[in-house]
């Protein structure tokens, strides 16, 4: 199981990755994504909209059942990656470079943990 | 977990990574690290493993078994034969299903049913109470047997290795068979719950479990967990209980005849008296007639039924989604994910499976009775309507070793031939026969054994006046039974007609011929038709009785497509009211050499079925039909039965070099004119029945059958020409047969030096007639023959005895009949095994060889070559225009 050092997770098992103090990338764990078993399916928010901390965003679909993708962030989706449309299974494969939406104008952060927190949180689940 | 039960494999499933779950109240797999979109993958080109021992296995025995399976089950256990298994609901009293079942046949004094892990409790409480009403017992052997599904195009193979090459069941679908794997007693199953046509359900005593599962592991099958299981299981349709039976998504109970499986699980044969459920089920019966008939005028039996459904929009649908048509709401999904396939590239027999994977969200769904095929519907996922089909079904098997997904595609019109100038078209068609005619007679071997090239003299026959009249005749009793013609200008018809018969009767060494059907495949309809009518002769008010039993030989052990109820006995034979099944028994064969009847298991069965009717005759034909002693046992048993041979295939070889089918016994035979004789495309039908003979009535039916039964226009061109092919046979048989059968086997014995597994008894020389079967691998024949015809070698891949069908066919058939006609003998046969050994062993390109090879025989034997035939044909060819 993988944890990159750079990144933030939350407790919903996504992570985050910086760009600058307002915009972020947001995509599902290493954990989240072997748990979920073969993704095969994603519906991807609308560029443009609204999201919030602790609520769902976009929901992943694997062979046994749908899951919904908890944003770790309050803001606006500036970009989507429309490449897991026809490839759900790069989540699986390579979940820290399968980012699901860029998000900008980021007014809160939740709750988010640090590697080693988040690999100790794991642990326990 | 502490409380679920384990199967026998849990501990290799934990070696192996598996991730367990809860599965009615069993610890089992879901997947293994290599997950379940993988593991579908796999089992569809290559072999998965499925532990299925968590299923119920319940033995059941004793003096009352079959009333009392009878009594539980929707199915006719009486059809079920040793060594077979069939499918079976478990219906309650409603007409729902408790379960849905298994039940296997290893034994002839016990049945094995197999039921779902969830349910076996509720089943046996179920079951208990009614078997206290019989002398009868269940004992659950689940703890003591495991059970392993080996499931796709390898997993034959795979099975093999195990079991020393022995053949692992018959190659159909229920087929049972108990075996040693490396020492080790297992029962198989041909069955599943995968769909794959090349599947099978191993079983054996628990202590072995483990060995079994290691070893096929090490021969390349590779574990499959639940959710694997599940996707192959949705994408062929099969039902899931408490998804497509059991209670449904509103909490109603689904009827058993929802299920499209339920057509072939339930009887309603005599022989299952006041079964359980019997009349809600018989109710439901009659509503799906109605709604197979479209009759939506009372559903209230069957309002709604299980069906597939496509998504088109982007998404996924699940067990519990709504489904709309327009506004209204239809019913629900009972079934649903996203399922992987590999794509493939290519039509028809060239299709070619590609490495690239894709998938596709598809499902099964309980919907109002009136949906149709291609209906457009939506289903709401989650809040969003997304627009969903309603395909035929998701994946065919009729194309094995593989199973096909089928991907939805709208019909496409087709475009009427596009108007203009046709005389270009016209030049180009002659072009390309010219072009086809050198190809096929100058640069090609043809060893296509239905196939013979007649003689320039039958051919010009075929091509003159006869070929554009009509000359209908009768025999009218009071001209004692003299021909009367329909039409005039016909006496020169009428002629040849009457020589025909008589050379024709020498050739067979019969007493009456019937020349005018024009097809083997029609003298055959003639006959069983004639057989039929005869049958009902003294009783024609009342509908008229089929024929049945009828003996024959196995389709797939070489008999002949026009003598099964597939072909020309379709509306002849019975239907047995017992086993509900085609009054068909085939003539066993024996163990160490599948192409060759088994004469003393033949006159057991003879016993048993005491059938009516007896076929020899085959289309895949290495040996001589036992006629005589068959027509002795027969005689024996002072049976009335019509022995008939359909020598379709090896009419021409009729004589000392094969068989004098009439000396030996039979009163009918049947055949081709065109395969081993020397004629143009036609029929015949010989009989020995003698005027004052009884069965003298049923050769003047064999006529009326043939006129005006199944010909008004008799095709007198290719009757022309088929007199002088037996002129041509009575003159030159005896050089011509005895050729004919030694060059098969000196090219039997020589394709067997080069290298390539020559296929029947070596003892034989491989063969008693004009064919040869050469294996070559399992499902390889077709790209094999497909390679040899691009080099000029014109011969069929066949599936052997013990192959699935065509696509799966593993070998060549060939016949030494035309190539002998051209000149060929042991030299030529023996270059040319060498030729074709190159070919198919060593992918050498041979088409310059080949053409070499036929250029040495273009001079064609066994016709009339003098001079003065040769003068006479010019001068037919000049007046005659050709």
């Amino acid at each position: 199981m993988n944890f990159p050092a750079g990144l933030k997770y939350s407790q919903d098992h996504e992570w985050v990755k910086a760009i600058d103090e307002t915009t972020a990338l947001v995509g599902i764990t290493d954990f989240a994504q072997s748990e979920l078993g073969d993704l095969v399916f994603i519906n991807l928010p609308q560029e443009g909209g609204e999201v919030t901390a602790g609520e769902s965003f976009c929901d992943v679909e694997s062979v046994k059942a749908v899951s919904d993708v908890i944003s770790p962030v309050t803001g606006v989706i500036e970009e989507v990656n429309t490449g897991l449309e026809d490839e759900p299974q790069l989540l699986n494969e390579d979940p820290y470079g399968a980012w699901i939406a860029k998000i900008k104008d980021i007014s809160v952060f939740g709750e988010l943990m640090a590697a080693d927190e988040y690999e100790a949180f794991v642990q326990k689940q | 977990m502490s409380d679920l039960k384990r199967t026998q494999l849990y501990g290799v499933h934990i070696a192996a990574g598996a991730t367990m779950v809860d599965f009615g109240g069993w610890e089992m797999p879901i997947e293994y690290p290599a997950k379940i979109v993988a593991e579908h993958l796999y089992t569809r080109h290559a072999c998965s493993l499925f532990d299925v021992s968590h299923m119920g296995r319940i033995l059941v025995e004793g003096p009352e078994m079959v009333p009392f399976l009878q009594h539980v089950l929707s199915s006719n256990v009486m059809a079920l034969d040793l060594n077979q298994a069939q499918y079976a609901i478990i219906p309650n009293e409603n007409g729902g299903a408790v379960d849905d079942a298994y039940l296997y046949r290893f034994e002839e004094d016990r049945y094995l049913l197999v039921v779902n892990a969830a349910n076996t409790d509720k089943d046996l409480a179920h079951l208990q109470a009614q078997i206290k009403n019989y002398d009868a017992k269940m004992t659950v052997i689940t703890g003591e047997w495991a059970a392993i599904a080996v499931q796709g195009p390898k997993a034959k193979e795979v099975l093999q290795a195990l079991s020393g090459g022995e053949a692992i069941t018959e190659p159909v679908k229920n087929a049972l068979n108990t075996l040693q794997f490396e020492g080790r007693t297992v029962r198989v199953a041909k069955t599943g719950y995968t769909g794959e046509p090349i599947g099978y359900e191993v079983y054996i005593e628990s202590g072995e479990a483990e060995w079994l599962w290691n070893r096929l592991v090490e021969l390349g099958a590779r574990p499959a967990g639940l959710g694997a299981r599940d996707t192959c299981r949705l994408e062929a349709c099969l039902p899931l209980y408490g998804h497509e039976m059991g209670g449904g998504p509103e909490g109603k109970e689904i009827p058993v005849f929802a299920v499209p499986l339920a057509k072939f699980a339930v009887s309603f044969s005599g022989q299952k008296g006041d079964f359980i459920g019997r009349e809600p089920l018989a109710k439901q019966y009659e509503a799906f007639k109605r709604i197979q008939n479209r009759d939506f005028s009372d559903l209230a039996d069957l309002p709604r039924r299980v069906m597939p459904v496509t998504l088109l929009d982007k998404g996924v649908m699940r067990a519990g989604m709504p489904v709309y048509k327009g506004d209204k709401h239809i019913g629900y999904v009972t079934s649903g994910t996203m399922v992987p396939y590999y794509r493939h590239e290519g039509e028809g027999l060239q299709t070619v499976i590609l490495d690239e994977a894709a998938k596709r969200s598809i499902g099964l769904a309980l919907v109002d009775s009136d949906t149709l095929e291609d209906d457009e519907v939506q289903i709401d996922v989650r809040g969003r309507r997304l627009k969903a089909v309603i395909p035929p079904y998701h994946m065919r098997v009729d194309a094995p070793p593989f199973a096909r997904p089928i991907i939805y595609r709208p019909d496409e019109e087709d475009g009427a031939a596009a108007s203009g100038d046709r005389a270009p078209k016209a030049l180009e068609l002659i072009g390309r026969a010219i072009e086809n005619h050198v190809w096929r007679q100058e640069q090609c071997v043809n060893l296509i054994p239905s196939e013979m090239t007649p003689s320039r003299a039958v051919r010009l026959l075929c091509a003159s006046d006869p070929s554009f009249r009509y000359a209908e005749h009768k025999k009218v009793k009071s001209f004692y039974d003299a021909d009367v013609f329909y039409y005039q200008g016909t006496g020169f018809i009428d002629e040849v007609e009457q020589l025909l018969v008589e050379e024709m009767k020498a050739f067979m060494g019969c007493a009456e011929a019937e020349t005018r059907c024009i097809s083997g495949q029609m003298s055959n309809t003639c006959v069983f038709s004639a057989l039929m009518d005869w049958k009902n002769r003294l009783n024609r008010k009342q509908d008229p009785q089929r024929l049945g039993y009828i003996m024959n030989n196995h389709i797939i052990k070489g008999g002949h497509l026009s003598a099964q109820p597939m072909g020309a006995l379709h509306d002849y034979i019975a239907i047995d009211p017992v086993t509900e099944r085609h009054a068909l028994v085939n003539f066993p064969v024996l163990k160490d050499n599948i192409y060759k009847i088994d004469v003393e298991e033949t006159k057991k069965a003879i016993d048993q079925y005491r059938p009516e009717f007896i076929i020899f005759g085959k289309s895949m034909v290495l040996h001589k039909e036992p006629v005589a002693a068959i027509r002795k046992h027969v005689d024996e048993m002072g049976l009335q039965t019509t022995i008939m041979y359909d020598m379709a295939h090896v009419l021409g070889l009729i004589g000392d070099y094969f068989q004098k089918p009439f000396q030996e016994g039979a009163e009918i035979v049947t055949g081709s004119t065109h395969k081993t004789f020397f004629g143009p495309q036609r029929g015949i039908v010989g009989v020995n029945y003698k005027k004052g003979e009884l069965k003298y009535g049923l050769w003047e039916t064999i006529e009326t059958r043939a006129f005006p039964g199944s010909v008004s226009n008799h095709h007198l061109g290719t009757q022309l020409g088929l007199l002088m092919a037996a002129y041509e046979m009575n003159q030159f048989k005896d050089e011509y047969q005895k050729a004919v059968v030694s060059n098969a086997k000196s090219f039997a014995r020589s394709l067997k030096a080069a290298g390539l597994d020559v296929a029947g008894d070596p003892a034989n020389d491989y063969t008693e007639t004009h064919q040869v079967i050469v294996n070559v691998g399992y499902g390889a024949g077709p790209d094999i023959a497909m390679r040899l015809e691009r080099n000029g070698i014109i011969c069929n891949y066949q599936a052997t005895p013990e192959e699935e069908g065509f696509t799966a066919s593993g070998a060549l058939r060939m016949g030494v009949n035309e190539m002998t006609r051209f000149g060929f003998g042991p030299a030529g046969f023996d270059k040319l095994a060498q030729i074709m050994a190159d070919c198919i062993l060593r992918g050498k390109e041979v088409k310059e060889d080949i053409a070499k090879l036929r250029q040495g025989y273009t001079e064609m034997k066994y016709c009339f070559t003098e001079g003065q035939v040769l003068d006479a044909l010019n001068e037919l060819a000049k007046k005659s225009g050709i």
